[in-house]
């Protein structure tokens, strides 16, 4: 993983912001903004935490994923913090006014994310988090998100007992993603610590194209958190969930493949929008041609994939085995043609 | 809710005010009234009542009544000679008929049918006044002989009995019925719905009806409801102490929860009753467990001297003759038992339930078949035919016979839970080796095969070889990641407190998942488990339970370095202190042990035997005394004619074996040491210490106020000392163990990796121990030994990817590229989130192995995912442009 550096990053993204030009016009400048608010821990261990939480992920998206610092900001149970991302206590006016502002800056085809760190509390549509002074309500929620409508948004509760802000969040465009399946799903949860980590650490990016998008960090996420329990060999107390079709079937384990977790699966932190394969190529027109003829492959790879249940395991390999080195064959002549090894 | 009255109440009710405080005091007291004995009787003071009841003179109105409590009382105690006399006398008597029930029940109860039938027969003809109880006495004479058509009948009539006249039945009558629901509930099981109501009734009409009382703790024990029948014998035993019945029915209830006391409560109802013959029959049912099946015939001898046409009493003589292989004695019981009815179901469940219990399971199918031949209606055969065909393996008509016996008996516990575990079969994958068919849940199946395959076929080839016997494939080896799934698979109940049990060719063993008990070595259970296929098969399942564990330990010891039980000072100590069971009494250790680390002792006792028989007489005495049980030889038997020895000899050899191989660690524990008294500190310890170097315990003392003091110099001094003295000892707290700690802390590696290697050789589920030790080694370049530890490692817990990494990059390291293939497919087979990866890795081993076939299907897997991953493609170019690695 170590070998992952930001030029190839660049490179993947391209194909990353094709697949996505079918659903979004976006611009080469397009941002990403980032709200995080990280609630009351009522105890120390949970408050120190919850703060780590909030300030590794900050962290990283401007360190690794290049989120503009202005576009991050991080809210936490405490007035004060020494980090450059902090923006005071989250309370539920500071979290609305920042929704405000960023609702003031964001373009369309920009992205919002939206991630509460913490504890929940309450069920159905009195589903909340537990902040300092008034909690923040699923309504609340769902009232700020109504601003955004020419961007892509992505709201990510990582708190315990947050499974009942699905159901209410959800609908088609916008992710959710919720630590727990229900409200009633209240005990400590592991869940936030790993998706955190997922791009804190190169762990998460299964699909090896540099990045790592909110499907992989929810399947990561929800992968280390059963295996915790499982080694444990204890009842999993906690079922994250992702929806991004607003169907809310099949959250649990959403594929990217068809129905669940398409939009999930394009969903990068990295500013979407890179607009083609000349700008990928530093308009070197012979190398986005190449491009242009490894997107084609990358198709060719997804439609034969959907093919797939449809198909003999001979006959799929064989086809797959054409494109593949097909594509390999093409990556390797871009890469010499960008002088790479 | 049924209702419960505590005694008290009931004499009260029953006597008056005055009587009963005068009766339930401490001081005896002369009993003064019928009423009196009457409930003197119920509350087990048999000898006043009896001695009062027999001075009532003829003139006293209640006299009859007496007569017919007499009888009863007598025969309850065993005084059946006394009964008859005072029975015949009565019924000799004016108003005799009023005594023919009771001389009916005697007459039954010392095997005498015809005339048990002829008194309820005259008592019915005669109305007598308990002629209701004659004529269900009637019904039961005629469906233990097998009149089933007279005996339904019979019983059919005390529906109607109590559907039109319930509300002027007595207690005695009340009961009658609710025995009636009883059997009738054989066929229509909601009918035992009705018993329960009708035995409730009987108790609230006569809160003195201890008789009911127990038929109804009874009732509940075949039912299966083991709270209950606890509760309402433990009513009865407050009330009467010395109840036979009620003595016996909370032995069964004990014995049925898992939980010790049983023999206790036996003893207590013989001395009571000495010819009882429920009791009698478990003394030898318990006996036969023990697989001492020459006392088991004797009590079942003795049940039948009291009463010689108890169909009980018969079969289970039948059993112990059977399974102790005297088939001439066998052949009699057997033809004395179908003499009284031809048609007993019942007999050949007793033997199916015998063979099964000493592991006999094709046998014990084979007779549950018979019974079913009998009466298809018997459901208990057909759970013991399940049950029975489950553990050879033959699923799918084990299921059905439970089915049906599930469909006549919803209560059976044992059947509910199986058949819930069968549905759940569905979730489990099957594969086969050579020699074996593995069913292993799915989500863990991919990577146990791996090993288990592995494992099984080492393990069947070195059996073979041992024992010269091969066991008929396939054996079926089912894993459990639900240690209460493989519990109630086992014994149809969750609780089990094994990790593994042979069936035979069927084996079933918890998932290195289920870590209810915690962690546990997984190999050295399937390795031990495979022993018993061996030893159980080539003995025709005839080998005592004791040898063939000792055996399958023996055998993991074998195997490999550091599996299986190994010795501890406890062991020993119990050894010292004479708490070991002498070898020929050693399936007492396992079945009936007297303090909790009895069994586990066992386990390595009977390894020890195994040592000492190929020390003094040679691996080849093992498989001579196997040939010698298959032959039908007895332990004794077989002992002298291997070992030249009696068992008392054996014992006596064995003992000295013990003093041989343990006699200077003996002697270290054997050392008291110096008294310590209260407030004593650190450098008192050592000093102690110092001044008896020779005292395990002295030194031991020691440690831990010497840590606590920061002395760890002193306390590595005398951890060493400790160590040397028992250098085997490597277990929790043991002086290898915190000398590990402390040599860490000192920064002294070598003797730190000296100490976990004790530890990881003398405990085979330490699991920290191995992957630290396998740390160190790494760092010190020492792959083989790395490799060991990482092994060992495996076998505890498979689950950990970061273990299969290691084992990989050292495999690659050592140039062992099938390892490091077994190792890269591990990791795909935990399906890890960054799976393209794992499958890069698997295809690079499969490439460097030589399989490129396999590299390439691997890598397009991983490339499926992935398309581009850069290393996968250049892997893939790699292997289609045929480049070498």
């Amino acid at each position: 993983m170590s070998d992952r550096g930001a030029g190839r990053r660049l490179l993947s993204s391209v194909f990353a912001a094709l697949v996505a030009a079918a659903c979004f016009t976006a611009s080469a400048k397009a941002q990403t903004h980032v709200l995080i608010a990280s609630g009351l821990g009522g105890e120390p261990r949970f408050s120190q935490r919850f703060r780590a939480l909030g300030a590794d992920l900050a962290s990283a998206l401007q360190r690794k994923y290049r989120i503009a610092a202005p576009n991050i900001a991080w809210f936490g149970e405490d007035s004060t913090f020494a980090d450059s991302h902090y923006r005071g206590r989250s309370t539920r006016d500071a979290l609305e006014k920042e929704i405000a502002a960023m609702r003031a800056r964001a373009k369309a085809g920009e992205q919002i994310v939206v991630i509460f760190i913490g504890h929940g509390a309450g069920q159905e549509g009195e589903s909340r988090v537990s902040l300092p002074g008034p909690d923040v309500t699923v309504g609340d929620v769902q009232r700020w998100m109504a601003g955004f409508t020419e961007q892509r948004v992505a709201v990510v509760n990582l708190t315990s007992g947050s499974g009942d802000f699905l159901p209410i969040l959800a609908t088609p465009g916008r992710v959710v993603i919720t630590a727990t399946k229900t409200a009633f799903e209240r005990n400590e949860s592991r869940f936030a610590e790993f998706f955190v980590k997922a791009y804190t650490a190169d762990v998460a990016d299964v699909d090896k194209d540099g990045r790592v998008s909110l499907l992989e960090a929810f399947r990561y996420a929800a992968r280390e958190t059963k295996r915790v329990y499982d080694d444990a060999t204890k009842l999993q107390t906690e079922h994250a969930q992702l929806d991004d079709n607003g169907t809310r079937q099949n959250t649990a384990e959403p594929t990217g493949r068809d129905g669940q977790g398409l939009l999930a699966r394009r969903f990068f932190f990295e500013a979407p929008g890179v607009p083609g394969a000349s700008i990928a190529a530093g308009g070197d027109q012979g190398i986005a041609a190449l491009y242009h003829e490894r997107f084609a492959l990358e198709g060719r790879v997804d439609s034969l994939r959907a093919l797939k249940p449809k198909l003999t395991p001979a006959v799929y390999d064989a086809e797959l085995e054409i494109v593949l080195v097909s594509l390999a064959r093409k990556s390797r002549e871009i890469r010499k043609a960008e002088g790479r090894p | 809710m049924r209702q419960s009255l505590c005694f008290p109440t009931v004499v009260l009710l029953v006597t008056g005010a005055l009587l009963p405080s005068r009766l339930l005091s401490q001081q005896r007291q002369a009993i003064e009234s019928f009423s009196e004995a009457r409930i003197a009787i119920a509350m087990g003071k048999y000898a006043e009542a009896t001695a009062y009841l027999e001075r009532l003179p003829k003139t006293d109105s209640t006299w009859m009544d007496a007569q017919v409590e007499l009888v009863r009382a007598f025969a309850l105690i065993s005084k059946y000679d006394d009964a008859e006399r005072v029975a015949r006398q009565a019924v000799a008597a004016p108003n005799g008929k009023e005594a023919l029930t009771a001389l009916g029940e005697l007459m039954r109860t010392r095997g005498r049918l015809a005339a048990a039938d002829s008194a309820f027969a005259r008592a019915v003809a005669e109305h007598a006044s308990d002629s209701l109880m004659a004529s269900l006495n009637l019904a039961l004479l005629a469906k233990a002989r097998g009149d089933k058509a007279v005996a339904a009948r019979g019983l059919d009539h005390f529906i109607d009995v109590y559907n039109s006249a319930a509300g002027s039945l007595t207690s005695r009558e009340m009961m009658a019925v609710a025995i009636a629901c009883r059997e009738l509930g054989e066929t229509n099981a909601e009918l035992f719905k009705d018993a329960l109501k009708a035995f409730d009734r009987a108790i609230t009409l006569d809160p003195a009806n201890i008789d009911a009382r127990v038929a109804l703790g009874e009732l509940f024990l075949e039912k299966y409801n083991g709270a209950e029948a606890q509760r309402t014998l433990d009513e009865v035993l407050q009330i009467n102490a010395s109840h036979p019945g009620a003595l016996v029915a909370a032995a069964r209830r004990l014995v049925f929860d898992g939980q010790p006391g049983a023999d206790s409560l036996l003893a207590t109802a013989l001395a009571v009753s000495p010819e009882f013959v429920p009791a009698r029959l478990m003394m030898a049912r318990g006996s036969m467990d023990l697989e001492r099946y020459a006392d088991a015939a004797r009590d079942a001898e003795r049940a039948l001297k009291a009463n010689p046409s108890d169909a009980g009493a018969l079969a289970t003589l039948a059993a112990a003759r059977f399974v102790g292989g005297n088939e001439r004695a066998y052949a009699d019981a057997r033809g004395r038992a179908l003499a009284l009815n031809a048609h007993d179901a019942g007999f050949f469940v007793t033997l199916a339930e015998a063979a099964g219990r000493v592991r006999r399971y094709a046998i014990a199918a084979d007779f549950a078949r018979q019974a079913i031949a009998a009466d298809s209606a018997n459901w208990k055969a057909h759970s013991v035919l399940g049950m029975n065909l489950l553990r050879l393996g033959k699923i799918a008509d084990g299921r059905q016979s439970l089915e049906i016996a599930f469909k006549g008996d919803p209560f059976d516990v044992w059947v509910k839970n199986t058949l819930d575990l069968l549905d759940t079969f569905k979730n489990y994958d099957e594969s086969t080796s050579e020699h074996a068919v593995f069913m292993i849940e799915k989500q863990e199946s991919a990577l146990l095969t791996i090993y288990l395959k592995d494992l099984a076929e080492k393990a069947y080839a070195k059996f073979q070889q041992r024992y010269q016997y091969a066991a008929p494939p396939p054996v079926r080896i089912e894993v459990y990641r639900s240690h209460a799934d493989f519990s109630v698979r086992t014994v149809g109940l969750s609780g089990l407190g094994a990790l593994g049990v042979s069936f035979g060719t069927t084996l079933a063993f918890d998932s290195p998942a289920a870590k209810d008990a915690g962690p546990f070595n997984w190999a050295s259970t399937v390795w031990h488990e495979l022993a018993h296929t061996f030893t159980l098969g080539s003995t025709d399942h005839r080998i005592p339970r004791w040898l063939s564990e000792g055996l399958s330990v023996w055998e993991e010891h074998q195997a490999r370095a550091g599996w299986g039980a190994s010795v501890s000072p406890g062991f020993l100590e119990a050894y010292r202190a004479g708490k070991l069971v002498p070898i020929s009494r050693m399936n007492d250790g396992f079945m009936r042990p007297t303090y909790p680390e009895q069994i586990g002792y066992s386990y390595y006792q009977g390894s020890l035997v195994c040592d000492l028989i190929v020390k003094d007489w040679g691996e080849k005495a093992i498989t001579g005394l196997l040939a010698e049980y298959r032959a039908g030889r007895t332990t004794d038997e077989a002992f002298q004619k291997v070992t030249g020895m009696d068992m008392k000899a054996f014992d006596r050899r064995f003992d000295a074996y013990m003093k041989e191989r343990f006699g200077p660690v003996l002697e270290a524990l054997a050392l008291p040491g110096p008294e310590y008294p209260a407030g004593m500190g650190a450098a008192q310890f050592l000093a102690r210490a110092d001044s008896f170097p020779a005292s395990y315990r002295a030194q031991v003392m020691a440690a831990t106020p010497l840590v606590r003091a920061r002395m760890h110099d002193e306390a590595v001094r005398v951890l060493e000392r400790a160590h040397a003295l028992f250098p085997a000892f490597g277990g929790d707290d043991s002086p290898a163990s915190n000398l590990a700690v402390l040599y860490r802390a000192k920064g002294d590696t070598a003797k730190e990796i000296a100490m976990l290697k004790v530890l990881t050789l003398s405990d085979e589920s330490n699991y920290a121990a191995n992957m630290h030790l396998a740390s160190l080694l790494i760092v010190r370049g020492d792959t083989a030994g790395a490799l060991e530890a990482s092994e060992r490692a495996l076998f505890i817990n498979p689950f950990a990817p970061e273990l299969h990494v290691v084992l990989a990059r050292l495999y690659e390291a050592r140039g062992d590229q099938a390892m490091r293939v077994r190792e890269r497919e591990a990791l795909v087979a935990l399906d890890p989130v960054d799976k393209s990866e794992a499958l890069y890795e698997l295809a690079v081993a499969y490439r460097a192995a030589g399989d490129l076939v396999k590299a390439k299907r691997a890598v397009l897997r991983a490339l499926e995912d992935a398309p581009n991953f850069e290393r996968a493609q250049d892997l893939l170019l790699a292997i289609v442009d045929g480049r070498k690695p």
